[in-house]
């Protein structure tokens, strides 16, 4: 715990030397059966939200990052999802539709750091989903890295 | 089969199960590693990230070329960077280096980062670097499908490799598994062989020693009628002699003691052959005995009377009358041959007693003589058949009677048992199931 502590304030002072605009930035965008049609999320949102570290293997980088950021549930909680299907929506316009109930079966996560360093565009951020690879032997498996989005901007529920 | 052979056989069974067993093992080892390797893994996609890196270039080109926003061209700027990044991480880094086509690609992004749009960049000399970025990918991207079609087919040859391995491994732990089964059924067969060879060995050396006995029986039966059959005949010859000879006709007296020697000859004859046809009957099972309550005090008179003894054997009975459930035909003839015995083999001056008596529910009747008496072998193989005493080759007599005596007593349930008597003689005991009367 005590190694937590120097973390945790590392990654506050990180999230406060960003600039104020910055935190008010729109990361994701959430549309269809959501609050209102449409939720927007910005680094501030997620700040409030519980965050995660998923250590797992990757099908694009060697050996085991640490992933930090939101429970995928949780953020589709917050905004009042309902749903079976979410339609994932990456910077490039990949798009690909993610069953529901992945984010129940699995701790995936929306990742904002990995191994303590702010995904940039420039690398596959701002938002990567994250899976548990490791502790699930299942989702070793084209079906799911394929559910890897990265370069997150938006989520569609329907 | 000598030992050698056993032992060659054992080894080759051994050598077969482990061959059999083996094949499998390696079929099952090769299955796993086919099975494994059965995975798409993302790597394998290089065409399509090499493809997206291609179309992030011509859109940043594009985006500079229709001076578009600089906040569109910063998002190009940075998809493409963050494409040639993806191509710097590992596993996609050692694919391109593997293939010989890394040469350059550390170059590219580089020179993308000097020209960073965000940090003032010239969109000049950004422009023209994309497009000779553009056009390198586009000669490089060829390259990359070929590389990763190698890859798959070459995956692909790995896999039918292993499966091949694993198909003959099981072809060979087939042939083995047939090889074994038919050692083994082979095997069985021996046993089975040997087994009905040993039990037909075994049948014919039963028969061997029964036909030997039977042998032997019928000799010694040979050699006893030679003897008793010969004696009375003998004596009957004799007499029949002594009355027909010439000169002097014999006296009455005479006639009637050769005719009284004469007619005991014949009967010890008709006993001889009664003994035999009875010991027959009771041989093949044809002798049924009729059981019912009998007085044994009783019996015995009638025998001692029958046998016209009175004078030398004596009954001793007991307060009470002893009752045996018995055949009384049959007990008679069992104590008239203890009687007879008894009375050939004794002085005549000794006294033969004769007691009916209880014991343990049993009814018994000793016959008590004071002859010479058994020795312990004659005891031994007193009630073998034909059986005679060596000192009494002389005296009258079948082997048969104490054998036949000790069946009839057991077909009543009873048996019948010798033993020396305190101060000479023989104690012939036939014990009979009995009726304790109140």
């Amino acid at each position: 715990m005590t190694d937590m502590k120097p973390l945790l304030f590392g990654t506050v002072m990180l999230a406060l030397s960003t600039s104020q605009a910055a935190a008010e930035e729109v990361l994701l965008t959430l549309t269809g059966a959501v609050a209102g049609g449409q939720v927007e999320l910005t680094q501030a949102d997620l700040d409030e939200l519980e965050w995660h570290e998923i250590a797992t293997s990757t099908t694009v980088t060697d050996g085991r990052p640490v992933f930090r950021g939101v429970l995928m549930r949780d953020i589709l909680d917050h905004a009042q999802a309902s749903g079976d299907i979410v339609t994932a929506r990456a910077l490039n316009d990949y798009v690909i539709d993610i069953p529901m109930d992945d984010f129940h079966a699995f701790d995936v996560i929306a990742a904002l750091y990995m191994d303590g360093i702010a995904l940039t565009p420039r690398d596959k951020g701002p938002v990567w989903i994250v899976y548990p690879r490791d502790d699930h032997t299942v989702l070793a498996d084209i079906r799911y890295d394929m559910r890897w989005v990265w370069q997150l901007t938006a989520l569609h529920v329907q | 089969m000598n030992r050698m052979g056993v032992h060659w056989r054992y080894a080759g069974l051994g050598a077969l199960i482990v061959v059999c067993l083996g094949l499998l093992v390696v079929a099952a080892a090769n299955i796993i590693r086919v099975e494994q390797q059965m995975q798409i893994s993302a790597t394998q996609n290089m065409t399509w990230i090499f493809g997206q890196t291609q179309i992030e270039a011509l859109s940043l080109s594009a985006a500079l070329s229709n001076d578009a926003s600089s906040s569109e061209v910063l998002l190009r700027y940075d998809l493409l960077v963050s494409r040639l990044n993806l191509l710097q991480d590992g596993p996609q880094w050692r694919f391109l280096s593997e293939a010989g086509l890394a040469d350059g690609v550390m170059g590219w992004r580089d020179g993308l980062l000097r020209l960073d749009p965000a940090e003032g960049g010239d969109p000049a000399a950004l422009k023209a670097h994309v497009t000779a970025l553009s056009t390198a990918l586009r000669q490089k991207a060829s390259q990359v499908m070929s590389r990763e079609w190698q890859v798959q087919s070459e995956r692909l040859d790995q896999l039918r490799k292993l499966d091949l391995l694993a198909l003959a491994a099981i072809i060979g732990a087939l042939i083995s598994g047939a090889a074994l089964a038919v050692l083994l059924v082979d095997r069985e067969r021996r046993l089975m062989r040997a087994r009905v060879d040993r039990l037909r060995a075994e049948r014919l050396q039963r028969d061997l020693i029964l036909e030997r006995a039977a042998s032997e029986g019928y000799r010694r039966f040979g050699d006893l009628i030679a003897h008793q059959v010969r004696t009375p005949l003998a004596v009957i010859d004799s007499a029949m002699h002594r009355l027909t000879r010439s000169g002097k006709p014999p006296t009455p007296e005479v006639i009637r003691a050769k005719a009284d020697v004469s007619r005991q000859a014949v009967a010890r004859l008709i006993r001889l052959t009664d003994t035999a046809l009875l010991m027959a009957r009771v041989d093949r099972g044809a002798v049924a005995p009729e059981l019912a309550c009998h007085d044994l005090d009783r019996i015995a008179a009638t025998a001692i009377e029958e046998l016209q003894a009175g004078r030398r054997v004596t009954l001793r009975t007991g307060n009470h009358p002893v009752i045996a459930i018995c055949d009384p035909v049959l007990t008679s003839e069992i104590l008239a041959n203890l009687l007879g015995n008894a009375l050939l083999y004794s002085p005549p001056d000794r006294e033969i007693a004769v007691r009916p008596l209880y014991s343990d529910d049993m009814a018994m009747c000793d016959v008590c003589d004071q002859g010479s008496g058994m020795t312990p072998e004659e005891l031994a193989c007193a009630f073998d058949n034909f059986a005679r005493g060596a000192r009494h080759r002389d005296l009258p007599g079948t082997g048969l009677g104490l054998p036949l005596a000790r069946h009839l007593a057991r077909l009543q349930g009873g048996d019948l048992t010798l033993r020396p008597r305190e101060g000479g003689g023989l104690i012939a005991r036939l014990s009979l199931p009995g009726k304790v009367t109140a």
